[in-house]
Formats: C-alpha cells, structure tokens, sequence
C-alpha cells in the first residue's frame, strides 16, 4: 500500500461517470490508476446481499496491488493493452445529469449541514439509469439490468483468494465448451491483463450478445489460448436478486413485492410441477410506491402461479426482466395467486 | 384514552429511535473523516489532491470509492 498514493472516496456526488465506471451496487470498489487517468485495473466483487465479503479476500488484494504495481512499472509500454480497460462513452457525465436526479445533491457533502442527507449513494445511479430507460417508456436493455455480470453467468466460478483462479466449471456451460478447467489462472480476457475478478466482470460487462472472448490461461506453466463463446441472452444467468438496486425494480415491476420461488416441499404441497411459476411473496411493500401491490390486494405468502398468462418456471430476476421490457408505467398485468388452496385473480400495475 | 396515550407513547419512541439512529450515522460520517485524515495515509475525498501528490512522486494512484459504513 505504502507504494501506492492512496485516495478515499465516499460519496457519488459529482463523480466523474466519465472515469469511474463500476458495479455501483458495491460498497467497496478499488481503481489503480496512472496520474493521466489510464486505469490499470479494477477490485471489488460482491454476489449476496448479507455477506460483502464473499467474493473478496485479503490475498486477492495482495495479488492485485502487486498486478497493478507491475502494470504501473511497464507503462506506458503496456499501453495497448490496457485500451480494453479504459472507460467507455457514456451518455451522463455526472450523477447529476441524470434527470431523476439533477437538482437534488449539491456537489459535495454538506459537513457542516445535514452531512448523511447531502450524501448520494453509489447504486442510485445505477437507479437512475434504470429510471431513465423507464420513464422514456423504453425496454430496459439486458446490459443495465444486469451490470458487471459474475462470470458463472458463463459457467465459471472464481477462487476469492486468487487473482483469477479457476476454482469451478459447470458441466455443459459455455466455459467447459471453451476448454477452461479447474485450476486455470486467467492471464488475460480480450487481451486485457487480468488482476482481479472485478477485471473479468469489467470485460463481461462490456460483451456483446453473442460474443466470443479470447481468453489466455496458464495451465500447468502453460500459457494456453481459449475461446469463450457466449450465446445471445447469455446475461439473463445472472441473479440480481442480492442488488440493492433491486429495491427499486421491485417498485417498478412488482409494486414492492419481494418475491421467492417456493421449495420443492411448498411445491409439492401446492401441487405445482417444478417446472411451473410458483413465486411465493416473501414481503409485501407497505409505504408510498411500493405500497401499490398491497393496496392492489396482494398478501405476504400468496404464490404467484400465473404472470400475463404466462405459467412457466421463472426467478424473480427472470419475471422482473420480462416485466420490465415489456411493460410499460401504468399498465395493469393479470396475475393469479394461491392463498390458502384457492386460486385468486388480481392486477398488478406497473410503475 | 389509554389506546391513543400508547399510541402516541409508542410514536414518539419510535420517532425517539430514529432520531438516535440518524445521530449515530452523523457521528460515524464525520468520525470517519477526522479517523482516515488522523492516520495520514489517505487522501481523504479529494481526488485533485491525490492525482497532483501521484504526479509529485510517480507512484500510482489506488482509489478506493466506499461509503461511510
């Protein structure tokens, strides 16, 4: 650390889109950086709700401060490849210029004032992009839905104590089709050196549907090129459940309703295949705009078992993503629900 | 009588809780601040700094962007 300048920063208010571009659900996110704002790399990687630490260790970090360190010492030879790092254009400079939230934070922290009210969160403006889509009545796309994607989204599990360790492929996913096996250090993703599994997620996040990734592994003190290829909708893996910005597609796409596919032992009492829609309300939103379920009847433990005529097997990321491109504010979907053995037709309005 | 004294009783406990609650998020943003400025290895907030001490020394920057916990 002591061969780093070391910055602290604590609020998104006023922060450069422009440079620091981020999983904003995170509330522990790492760029290295040369002073002409070339980044060398990213850390911080979180996949629950409850445990932040779970996808990140202490000897992660190591490796990534001694990565960026080597990085910093071969620029800007290296230059090249670390284009493939550098932010991308991006439509919102600040936070500020979102319009859900222009006007409402003033640049910097009121420390004199009202400090914790004058602070705007990173994942707001990962609200406000959603927001933006929205309010436009427009689909929000697969890649603001589901930012910065986990790479067992492409059916690859990472070792949090390792840079980018192989510690998992699943059977028949895109990974195994690519060649990757357990124990693999991923050396490099679309030619951009990797220090961290943040850095997968980065060059995930900016693939395109289909795409094929060129990746460079070392295997046995082997240095060995795959390619992975990864279908069309391949996003639609990710589970957003645990995003605090899932708060608000909640509001959105649920009326405040936090959903939960039932077990196969709530199933098999309701006599529902496991193959069939069977979301079970875990909570029933109780205030403002995420009232709107509630005040539309339902109730915490109804099972949703018809959506929009549609009655087969979805999660809550998946049924929020049907809604939520194809919905639009102020529509009202027909939704069945099980309470109590009976079968209940409600409207659930979209916001 | 005694439902809208338990009523109102319970109100301003709460209101008395989230008052506390609020106080003690003050507390730890502020503290916060004096802790990571006292330990003198961070730059606290502020991004020019940093960028211009990165140039003075040809270290490279490691910014880390984290909300008061």
């Amino acid at each position: 650390m002591d061969k780093f300048v070391c910055v602290r920063l604590v609020q998104a208010n006023a922060l450069d889109l422009t440079l620091f571009q981020f999983d904003y659900d995170l509330t522990f996110a790492v760029f290295f950086m040369n002073t002409d704002r070339t980044i060398y790399g990213r850390y911080g990687t979180r996949s629950e709700r409850k445990d932040a630490t779970k996808d990140i260790s202490i000897e992660s970090f190591r490796e990534a401060l001694a990565a960026a360190l080597a990085l910093h010492k071969h620029y800007p030879a290296n230059k090249t490849s670390l284009a493939g790092k550098q932010p991308r254009p991006t439509q919102f400079k600040t936070p500020d210029d979102f319009p859900s939230l222009a006007g409402k934070y003033k640049p910097a922290l009121d420390y004199e004032g009202k400090v914790v009210q004058s602070c705007m969160h990173c994942h707001q403006v990962r609200d406000a992009e959603r927001r933006f889509f929205r309010d436009e009545r427009k689909p929000i796309p697969d890649d603001v839905l589901y930012p910065y994607p986990m790479p067992n989204a492409a059916g690859l599990s990472l070792d949090p104590k390792e840079k980018a360790k192989v510690k998992d492929v699943v059977a028949s996913s895109a990974s195994e089709k690519a060649g990757f096996k357990m124990g693999d250090q991923i050396l490099a993703l679309e030619g951009q050196p990797i220090i961290s599994i943040a850095d997968v997620q980065w060059v995930l996040h900016n693939a395109s549907e289909p795409a094929t990734l060129n990746a460079q592994v070392v295997r046995g003190g082997k240095k060995i090129n795959l390619a992975l290829n990864l279908e069309k909708d391949w996003r639609r893996h990710s589970d957003i459940a645990w995003r605090t910005t899932t708060w608000d597609l909640r509001r959105m796409a649920a009326g405040g309703l936090v959903l939960e596919d039932s077990t196969a032992e709530e199933r098999r009492k309701a006599k529902l295949a496991d193959d069939a829609l069977g979301l079970r309300v875990k909570y029933v939103g109780e205030y403002g705009e995420h009232a709107v379920a509630k005040k539309a009847g339902f109730k915490k433990d109804d099972v949703l078992v018809s959506v929009d005529r549609q009655t087969s097997h979805l999660t809550e990321s998946e049924l929020f993503r049907f809604l939520l491109q194809n919905k639009m504010p102020g529509e009202k979907i027909s939704v069945t629900v099980l309470r109590g053995g009976e079968r209940i037709d409600l409207e659930l309005p979209m916001q | 009588m005694t439902k809208s004294l338990t009523l109102l009783t319970g109100s301003l406990l709460l209101a008395a809780t989230a008052l506390n609650a609020a106080e003690d998020r003050r507390e730890r943003v502020l503290n916060d601040r004096k802790e990571v400025e006292a330990a003198g290895h961070w730059i606290y907030n502020d991004l020019p700094k940093g960028v211009a001490e990165a140039a003075r020394t040809g270290q490279p920057l490691l910014i880390v962007v984290r909300c008061v916990p």
